[in-house]
């Protein structure tokens, strides 16, 4: 394997809630244009981390360094500015606007023309064609013009991805992109983080619980367990790792299967 | 909204309600008999009465409108709005009056106070939301009424007597050019309804609904959505203090209520007769507001009140969209309305 540039970067990160640790001293290295899952069971700290890496929380000790700047405690409006985007595992999106508007607010936000209060907004064409490849992108065209509350569930999850998506991001992070959508939908929505991950060579790290999902896309996975990394490496070597077995994988998940 | 409409056809609505305004002293005056050259002389007597109302109206709507940008289009229910217009209506008594100031050295301390009263807002804004702000607010407002109610202040402010005798410059007296006055006040209006209508169609207004809708979405994709909300507070209350100010010049006392929370809550009820976040539901509403209250007080006296307030009850409780919001509606659903106001007030923190 070819020695890849780091694209993001943690050092000895902690956050604690009262006494309890949610993510204790991780350190990660995390290269450019992998796709990189995290798995582990249940309150192991997986949305915390997420949360850490995206500004969302600030650490109670520790670092987070994106393309070997230190960008802890950065305001959170500034991540995607910087090229990091996130998505949530609880739909986060603008229910009562158009899916259209819900993508194009996500393109305009990279404009600098956002303080000129007497411009009309369709007149900024970046903005209206971005937002019209990311629309067709998500494969939501049909849908363009209804409220994003009325969407179903599996669409919601589209849109989400897809206001992620519309700021052109370097540094995807989706926390559970296929939450609670039909199983029928998953491989649809795999396909296409795959395919942007890959026709754009972008970061994308994964926060995910369907195992076959994430032993098929992951180019290496990270297990996490009571706030620390249990096991790091490629798809083959978690597998048949003997810890994360005994851990996570135990009667879930087998290679043979 | 398609780019290739011009000024015209995409104001159509207001500049039809701009011109029948204009007209309408005029078809009244033909209506008691008198030409139009004596309602221009303002010496009609229905006309001139009617005018007087018209601009009561023009007053509150554009009130009601610097109220909705910041409840309806940003999310922010302030309750400390009518310090505002207090401010300005005060600061124009006082400049015109105690200190004699020339008119247009007025006009920009009243511009400069809405500034500094918006960054004062400012200040808690990224710090308290939905309803803390609304109380934060309040108390904000609360201390600008208790030094204009306070008897130190008398002399300035006239306490609770209110502010009296304030000179209005001759060209807009309201009492011998008040077709005039007429005229300026609608044209603010209509100005300000354009002006609001073009901001929620540009890229800080969509910004502004993006906050209202959710908040912490609206951070992740990148706006500082603290100084949007900024932004929606400094247009609003030079808004606000234009209407004071116009206040202040036609009215010949400035009433210490225009300080208080009842004030406020008049531009939140204006608001929610018209339709929250419609902008034109502000125009409707305060149409609706004033015209109630007048015809209910001529005919009940100070018991109208009871009556007022009991109508606005059933009002919001059945048309919870309020009129514009209503007739924008495919169809009316009463508890999504209430569900949908109870979130607005609550605001999403």
């Amino acid at each position: 394997m070819t020695a890849r540039e780091t694209i993001i970067e943690t050092q000895n990160l902690s956050k604690h809630f009262g006494g309890l640790a949610a993510v204790d001293d991780v350190s990660i290295k995390i290269e450019t244009g992998t796709l990189h899952a995290i798995i582990g069971p249940n309150g192991a700290g997986k949305t915390t981390f997420f949360n850490l890496l995206s500004g969302n929380l600030k650490p109670t000790t520790g670092k987070v360094f994106y393309k070997g700047q230190d960008i802890t405690g950065k305001p959170i409006y500034r991540m995607i500015h910087m090229g990091i985007g996130r998505s949530f595992q609880i739909t986060n999106i603008f229910p009562n606007l158009t899916v259209h508007e819900n993508i194009r607010l996500a393109s305009q936000a990279m404009e600098d023309k956002n303080f000129r209060f007497l411009m009309d907004t369709t007149k900024m064409q970046t903005v209206e064609e971005r937002t019209a490849i990311v629309i067709e992108k998500v494969g939501l065209s049909r849908q363009a013009d209804i409220p994003a509350r009325v969407l179903p569930h599996g669409d919601q999850r589209k849109l989400e991805l897809g206001i992620i998506l519309a700021p052109d991001p370097e540094l995807l992070l989706l926390d559970e992109p296929t939450a609670g959508m039909a199983t029928d939908q998953v491989p649809e929505l795999i396909t296409l983080i795959q395919e942007v991950q890959q026709s754009d060579d972008k970061t994308v790290i994964l926060v995910e619980h369907n195992m076959n999902v994430v032993m098929k896309v992951s180019d290496r996975i990270t297990v996490m367990h009571q706030g620390k990394i249990l096991a790091e490496g490629t798809p083959a070597e978690i597998a048949a790792n003997h810890e994360v077995q005994t851990a996570y994988l135990g009667g879930l998940y087998d290679l043979n299967t | 909204m398609t780019t290739n409409s011009n000024f015209l056809t995409r104001n159509r609505g207001i500049l039809i309600f701009f011109v029948v305004m204009l007209l309408a002293p005029f078809l009244i005056g033909l209506l008691e008999g008198s030409s139009p050259a004596v309602v221009l002389a303002n010496e009609g007597g229905l006309s001139k009465f009617l005018e007087g109302l018209g601009i009561e109206i023009f007053i509150l709507a554009i009130f009601a409108l610097s109220f909705d940008l910041l409840f309806g289009i940003t999310g922010l229910l302030s309750f400390g709005h009518a310090m505002f217009f207090a401010v300005a209506a005060y600061l124009t008594g006082i400049a015109l009056k105690t200190l004699q100031l020339p008119f247009w050295q007025v006009t920009l301390l009243v511009l400069l106070a809405a500034i500094v009263q918006a960054l004062l807002f400012s200040i808690v804004l990224p710090r308290v939301k939905g309803i803390t702000f609304t109380l934060v607010s309040l108390g904000l407002a609360s201390v600008f009424h208790i030094i204009v109610m306070s008897s130190d202040m008398i002399n300035l402010t006239g306490a609770d007597v209110g502010l009296q005798g304030v000179p209005t410059p001759a060209f807009i007296n309201p009492a011998s050019e008040r077709f005039r006055f007429y005229v300026i006040a609608l044209i603010f209006l209509v100005a300000t309804y354009i002006f609001y209508r073009r901001f929620v169609a540009s890229p800080t207004g969509r910004v502004c609904v993006a906050i209202r809708e959710n908040e912490d979405r609206a951070k992740m994709l990148g706006y500082s959505t603290t100084t949007f909300k900024v932004v929606a507070m400094i247009i609003s209350s030079i808004t606000a203090s234009i209407a004071g100010m116009l206040h202040a010049l036609y009215q010949p006392i400035i009433s210490p209520t225009v300080a208080d929370l009842g004030f406020t809550v008049t531009a939140l009820l204006i608001v929610l007769i018209g339709g929250v976040g419609t902008l034109s539901g502000a125009i409707v509403g305060a149409f609706g507001f004033r015209l109630l209250d007048f015809t209910l007080r001529r005919f009940l006296g100070e018991s109208a009140s009871f009556v007022t307030g009991s109508v606005y009850v059933i009002f919001v409780l059945f048309v919870p969209y309020g009129i514009i919001g209503t007739l924008r509606l495919e169809k009316l659903s009463t508890r999504a309305g209430w569900k949908e106001l109870f979130s607005r007030i609550r605001g999403n923190a």
